[in-house]
């Protein structure tokens, strides 16, 4: 009875601090940054893309993702190994996340042997044909933009945000809609320097993964060009336990297939 | 409002996605192999017939790549093979590009052991520490980048620790690099003073089996605070036969390097710093006329973004020749331009060399045009003032060519 007694009172505290309408728009970037890209304290999934174009053509990408946060909100390392299609099979993709300085990424290519390193002005770019960007992988960094709170509804923290050097990015602004529960931004808008919204990233599919809520499916649309890549994401797990050495140059040219294959159970 | 439209549709859209993919294709089905590969045919012609040779190709051939992979335990097995037909040396190609054994025999240590590619180096096209064997004939005729890379048969042990990382490679079988011989492309012959194109084709003298003709290649390498250190040394032979042994038979001289190399971020690109120094063992004193002789190589290259999607990439290269000093310099440009997402790939490789007067351009066009199919044209320019440079020797080699690839 006592134990009732004291889980209700934590479930209460609990659903209070979910009622709590937060309006420091730093705050809720902090939170969305830390539900978006640092739950647990890492993670695995595996990821399928369909990249429509805008004459209907359909290319496909699957690879698995592997994440380790160094601190949380801070830090933190990502490796990507495709193995679908064949002319991008092996090809690895590691990314050293840093808060203070530019992000450390490299490219392996196996056909060549070659550790490719992908220079930081480069973060805009099409990830492996899709409509995802490089920077999309590991998360654009909160520092580097302005964040300003203009609407919130029972639903949603409606935030707008502007990059402080505008000169390293295509967008002139772009809004946010946040989960008021879950902190996972549902969707975002992009606005061009003509006033046009011409990439949307949307939401479809959230699913409780170890208690974290988590993206199971999304899209990035470019609304001006056509064109979408549906992402689809299964076997998620968090807390697995990585080693910090999974994430290190030796992973480019051999896998940690422990870590790559699905747990068993 | 627009929010709550959002709100209201997203079961339906959640469920048009779930329609897109069944549960099929996520690899549950797959066991410990796969196979894919690709199919590939390609055409290369001259703008101009060489005056030397009969062909006006440089490329007419058809390629099935096999690739394919075991996991028994804790081993992976890994193969890639060609099998096609080369229209130009009439002949079948059957070429085993892998057949590696992999494995970790300590906690810290990988071993692959086999016929293999590998690389090192921060060089764009330009090689200074890497000593691996170089297809030059493929590179020249218009083959897929990945064939500028020959394999070798060799024993790869790296062992990554805290401290620094270790990497040997040992190759028992000298592996030459696949130099010009007249077949493909006609070249400078010092000795006849002009162009040649020998029959039967040039072939280097290699040198005997033994243990100590073996390569011996080590790389010690970290990474600090997003700065790539190397160090490297080898032991072997020049790679290409520029030498002439007593029967003035063209043949590999001995050669041991040493070097090191810089990456780094800095401004909006990749920084990287590299130099060699090439010790021409049997021809320290630099008297033998039939040998070359030591070498200082160094590059400079700067890589960057210069627009979305527009990559430019320049490097300086200095190859130092000395007792007596002989001076080479040669200027690199890349420019890549992505559009439509990588779905069409622009791209113009450029060699310059001031010193030399001479060029090489490289202009390609890839047109990806969905998983399965790719299409890709493009030139090999060459041209320059003297008949006796790098890159102007291989002016009648002047080439356009297309290849078009079905992966599967």
């Amino acid at each position: 009875m006592k134990h009732t007694v004291i889980l209700l009172t934590a479930l209460l505290a609990s659903s209070v601090a979910m009622a709590e309408t937060l309006t420091d728009a730093d705050e809720i970037i902090h939170r969305a940054n830390l539900a978006s890209y640092y739950a647990g304290v890492d993670g695995r999934a595996e990821v399928r893309m369909i990249i429509t174009d805008n004459q209907d053509r359909q290319q496909r990408r699957q690879f698995t993702v592997l994440r380790r946060d160094v601190e949380d909100g801070g830090d933190q390392q990502f490796l990507v190994v495709f193995s679908q299609p064949s002319d991008v099979r092996d090809t690895v993709f590691l990314v050293d996340k840093h808060v203070d300085r530019d992000d450390d990424r490299w490219l392996y290519l196996p056909g060549l042997d070659l550790v490719k390193r992908i220079s930081s002005g480069d973060k805009r770019t099409s990830f492996v044909g899709a409509h995802y960007f490089y920077e999309d992988v590991s998360g654009r960094q909160p520092r580097e933009d302005t964040h300003e709170l203009i609407e919130t509804d029972d639903n949603y923290y409606v935030l707008k945000h502007e990059p402080i050097d505008a000169a390293s990015v295509e967008f002139e602004s772009y809004v946010t809609w946040v989960d008021r529960n879950t902190f996972l931004p549902m969707k975002i808008d992009y606005t061009n320097a003509a006033g046009d919204v011409y990439r949307r990233v949307e939401v479809f599919k959230v699913e409780d993964v170890n208690g974290h809520p988590t993206v199971a499916v999304s899209r990035v649309s470019d609304l001006l060009g056509g064109g979408k890549t549906d992402m689809q994401f299964r076997y998620m797990s968090y807390d697995n336990g990585m080693p910090a050495d999974v994430f290190t140059e030796r992973s480019l040219r051999n896998p940690p297939r422990d870590w790559l294959q699905r747990s068993k159970d | 409002m627009r929010v709550l439209l959002i709100l209201l549709s997203l079961p339906a859209l959640a469920m048009a996605q779930d329609d897109m993919w069944d549960d099929e294709g996520w690899g549950d089905e797959e066991q410990a192999s796969s196979w894919s590969g690709f199919i590939d045919a390609g055409v290369g012609t001259r703008f101009e017939k060489d005056p030397l040779l009969d062909n006006r190709n440089v490329l007419k051939e058809w390629r099935a790549r096999v690739e394919t992979s075991w996991t028994p335990g804790k081993t992976e097995i890994s193969l890639k093979g060609d099998i096609g037909y080369d229209g130009i040396l009439s002949e079948p190609i059957s070429e085993l590009r892998e057949l590696l054994l992999s494995f970790s025999p300590t906690d810290k240590v990988d071993a692959r052991v086999g016929r293999q590619v590998q690389t090192w180096g921060t060089g764009d096209l330009v090689f200074l520490n890497d000593l691996f064997p170089k297809d030059f004939q493929s590179f020249f005729a218009g083959r897929d980048d990945e064939y500028l890379k020959a394999p070798g048969d060799a024993v790869r042990l790296t062992r990554y620790s805290e401290s620094v990382n270790v990497d040997f490679s040992w190759t028992p079988v000298f592996e030459p690099n696949r130099y010009l011989t007249g077949e493909r492309f006609s070249f400078y012959s010092p000795l006849a003073g002009g162009n040649v194109a020998p029959d039967p084709p040039l072939s280097g003298v290699k040198p005997d089996k033994d243990f100590g003709n073996g390569e011996f290649a080590l790389r010690l390498f970290k990474t600090i605070d997003g700065r790539e250190y190397a160090a490297y040394a080898y032991r072997g032979f020049f790679k290409d036969p520029s030498a002439l042994n007593e029967q003035l038979q063209p043949t590999f001289a001995p050669l041991q390097s040493l070097g090191a190399s810089l990456r780094q971020p800095a401004g909006p690109g990749m920084l990287s710093l590299e130099f060699s120094y090439y010790d021409s063992r049997d021809n320290r004193d630099g008297e033998n006329p039939l040998l070359p002789r030591d070498q200082l190589r160094a590059l400079l290259g700067y890589e960057w973004e210069a627009k979305a999607n527009f990559t430019v990439g320049l490097q300086y290269y200095l190859e130092q020749t000395l007792d007596p000093g002989d001076t080479r310099h040669v200027l690199t440009n890349r420019l890549t331009y992505q559009a439509a997402m990588g779905k069409y790939l622009w791209s113009l490789f450029t060699f310059y060399s001031p010193s030399d007067a001479d060029f090489y351009l490289r202009p390609s066009f890839t047109w990806r045009h969905s998983d399965q199919w790719s299409l890709t044209a493009g030139g090999n320019l060459f041209g320059g003032s003297d008949d006796d440079t790098f890159f102007n020797q291989l002016q009648d080699g002047s080439n356009a060519y297309l290849r078009v690839r079905f992966s599967y």
